[in-house]
């Protein structure tokens, strides 16, 4: 019954769509006969739309006169109606009921999981930010998993691809969806944090995939310096690397152990050493890729001056290398817990306010001084000198005083004025 | 400078717009009876509905309740939304404040619950939805008010968490919820009511703040949007009526900054987390 009044609700609120094509098959035609198709007309709909076939097929009688003019007199027409009923389609599905359905036939096998992620996709190029459809896409991934956990005897489908394989795919499959419906809403959380999720959920954060991913979004944040969610995703992925090389060491020491009690064939030197490089290397790495990243946001501060995003993803960055640098163990640090050698060193009263809140803004003679252009090698600046001079709070406090005494754009004073204030008062140098 | 529709912020040479200017003739003052007439005509209408609950807990089975939100906490301490398993902080404050509210808050696993909730905090001192989600001042809200109600609220950084709510006003005087996004009438409660929690209201600068709430009414239905001009619902009509109590307006009652409820009521039921100072 519910579908009926859907489909009456949907025809009734044809008026949106004013123009449908030349052939004169017109909304509102359409809307006039609203209780007289709606029935037919959802029993087709209801068809397609459960089981997640979007290929109508018009040939049922009931409702053949109407849509057969259509197409008979403009090929145009077919694919309007496409592309309007895609459209409805793709709005149930922000619909919990609809939503709900679908679960319900995924359970009962009806409907397979890959085609649902498929018109989930679809629903997201129109409604990238929609809470409900990630949601939804997470627990039909979640059920994919669990499959695919399953013996490949029991196993439905994909006979032929291994589970690693198939895995893989769905991660990239995803991290394509992500993407899509990042540029397609700025600063999209639910979007970015979906990605996340699926990284820590479906794929596994080993260096490689980390690495990747913070290869494969370097140009789309370059070109897109206000979404803050982009960035963030760079600071996950930066934080991952540096658990995963924790983790890393604190196995290399375990075997090392283990080594040192079983082994009689190799000598212990020659263990610890081997063992030793490795540890070294991955140290290395992980703060040559924090390097990187503090080049690439300077780089990216100064090309595209007053955004605040960029300072933030700063203020991460160097949090992580101080971090690093320091062995500070990350995040979660309690209050209470306060110590000399650790962030929370503070003034009695910081207060941030009276940095930024004192200049007058006028927002509408904001303009950017210099054109969006892409991030290029070209506008890299040349390579730092010696590793002890390359980081470190002091290098901080010289690119801060650089930035105030050259740049012209009020909202860059502001942010790198505030910048020094959260450094002092929360990294207590 | 034209400024698009709500849905979209891009300027003509694609930049994001980052603020609002508030004209000079946006309302100035508390039209609250424009407001009461407003909520009390918008169940009228019959395409929306409101649901207005009085005090009713004596028609609730609480007994219910509480095996249901029971039911919902996992074993790392998070809670689900519901039976189809969506892990988001956002559960855990619904759950604690729900059981808080029907005294029965030693019905779930505190401890793993606040351990989960802790492991969402961020270097910048905000919560996320999970454990490595970016700060959001919306989760932050929830997060604060879990800790509150569980009694940890000394878990918090507050300078640093303070810090990061009050960068979020902007030059129009309203809050944002994350950097670099358009201020919201919203977000002036899930950051002020935040900061209020965590004793850092002072941070925010009151008056221009006060006058971003004002501006956002609609002096002709009644009611408040998300920023000036647009279009009021219910919902930001609540929150920027909170907004300003917290911000000291007398025609209004003081509300609880963990529950968004009136004080005298919870002060009846004896639910009043204590606050840092």
């Amino acid at each position: 019954m519910i579908h009926d009044e859907i489909v009456l609700d949907l025809l009734q609120k044809l008026d949106a769509y004013k123009s449908m094509g030349p052939d004169g098959l017109r909304p509102r035609v359409l809307r006039d006969l609203a209780d007289a198709i709606a029935k037919p007309l959802s029993i087709i709909l209801r068809q397609s739309w459960l089981t997640g076939d979007i290929s109508v097929d018009w040939k049922l009688a009931n409702v053949t006169p109407i849509f057969k003019k259509g197409r008979k007199d403009n090929p145009e027409s077919h694919s309007v109606w496409d592309s309007w009923f895609v459209f409805r389609l793709c709005s149930l599905f922000k619909k919990n009921y609809f939503i709900f359905c679908r679960k319900e036939l995924i359970l009962s096998g009806t409907l397979s999981p890959l085609k649902d992620l498929h018109l989930g996709k679809l629903a997201l190029t129109k409604f990238p930010k929609s809470p409900e459809t990630w949601i939804h896409r997470r627990w039909v991934l979640q059920q994919l998993i669990q499959e695919n956990s399953l013996p490949a005897v029991v196993n439905k489908g994909n006979l032929g691809v291994a589970p690693a394989e198939r895995i893989h795919r769905l991660v990239q499959e995803e991290m394509d969806v992500c993407s899509e419906a990042a540029g397609r809403y700025p600063s999209n959380y639910n979007a970015w944090s979906h990605r996340i999720w699926v990284l820590q959920n479906v794929g596994k954060l080993t260096t490689k995939v980390l690495l990747d991913e913070l290869s494969s979004t370097k140009y789309w944040v370059s070109m897109h310096v206000s979404d803050h969610s982009g960035f963030h995703y760079r600071q996950f992925l930066l934080k991952s690397l540096i658990g995963r090389t924790v983790n890393d060491n604190n196995t290399l020491v375990q075997n090392q152990m283990g080594n040192e009690q079983n082994s009689s064939l190799q000598t212990e030197e020659e263990c610890e050493g081997a063992e030793a490089v490795c540890v070294e290397e991955q140290s290395v790495d992980i703060s040559h890729y924090l390097e990187e990243e503090l080049d690439f946001c300077t780089d990216l501060i100064d090309t595209y001056p007053g955004h605040e995003t960029l300072w933030c993803h700063r203020r991460c960055v160097f949090y992580l290398q101080h971090h690093l640098i320091n062995k500070l163990p990350l995040l979660s640090v309690a209050a209470s817990s306060v110590d000399s050698s650790d962030e929370t060193l503070y003034n009695s009263h910081p207060n941030p306010t009276t940095s930024h809140m004192a200049q007058v803004m006028d927002v509408d003679g904001l303009n950017e001084s210099s054109s969006k252009q892409g991030y290029t090698q070209e506008t890299k600046r040349l390579k730092r000198a010696p590793m002890q001079d390359s980081f470190g709070p002091e290098m901080e406090y010289r690119f801060i005083d650089k930035v105030l005494s050259t740049c012209r754009d009020v909202d860059q004073a502001r942010f790198a004025t505030a910048y020094r204030k959260w450094l002092v008062t929360f990294l207590g140098q | 400078m034209p400024r698009e529709d709500n849905a979209s912020l891009v300027l003509l040479q694609g930049t994001p717009q980052k603020d609002v200017v508030i004209k000079p003739d946006a309302p100035s003052t508390l039209l609250s009876e424009k407001h009461a007439d407003y909520i009390a005509s918008y169940g009228t209408k019959k395409d929306d509905y409101i649901l207005i609950l009085y005090e009713s807990l004596h028609v609730v089975d609480v007994n219910k309740i509480v095996e249901y939100i029971q039911s919902l906490q996992k074993e790392d301490g998070s809670f689900a939304g519901d039976k189809w398993g969506e892990i988001d902080t956002r559960f855990s404050f619904c759950a604690a404040a729900t059981l808080a509210l029907l005294g029965k808050l030693d019905a779930i696993d505190v401890e793993k619950a606040v351990e989960f909730v802790l492991s969402c905090m961020n270097f910048d001192g905000g919560f996320g939805c999970r454990p490595g989600s970016e700060s959001h001042a919306g989760q932050i809200y929830c997060c604060t008010g879990f800790l509150a109600i569980t009694d940890q609220l000394h878990q918090i950084n507050v300078d640093l968490l303070g810090w990061w709510l009050c960068e979020r006003q902007l030059p129009s005087g309203g809050l944002n919820g994350r950097p670099e996004k358009l201020p919201d009438v919203c977000y002036s409660w899930w950051v002020l009511a935040s900061l209020k929690m965590i004793g850092r209201l002072h941070w925010i600068d009151r008056e221009k703040l006060r006058c971003f709430i004002l501006a956002c009414q609609d002096e002709e239905t009644g009611g408040f949007a998300d920023r000036p001009g647009d279009m009021v619902d219910p919902f930001h009509t609540l929150f920027g009526i909170a907004g300003l109590s917290l911000l000291g307006e007398e025609q209004i009652k003081a509300v609880n900054p963990v529950f968004c409820m009136p004080e005298d009521v919870l002060r009846r039921i004896n639910v009043q987390p204590e606050l840092v100072s």
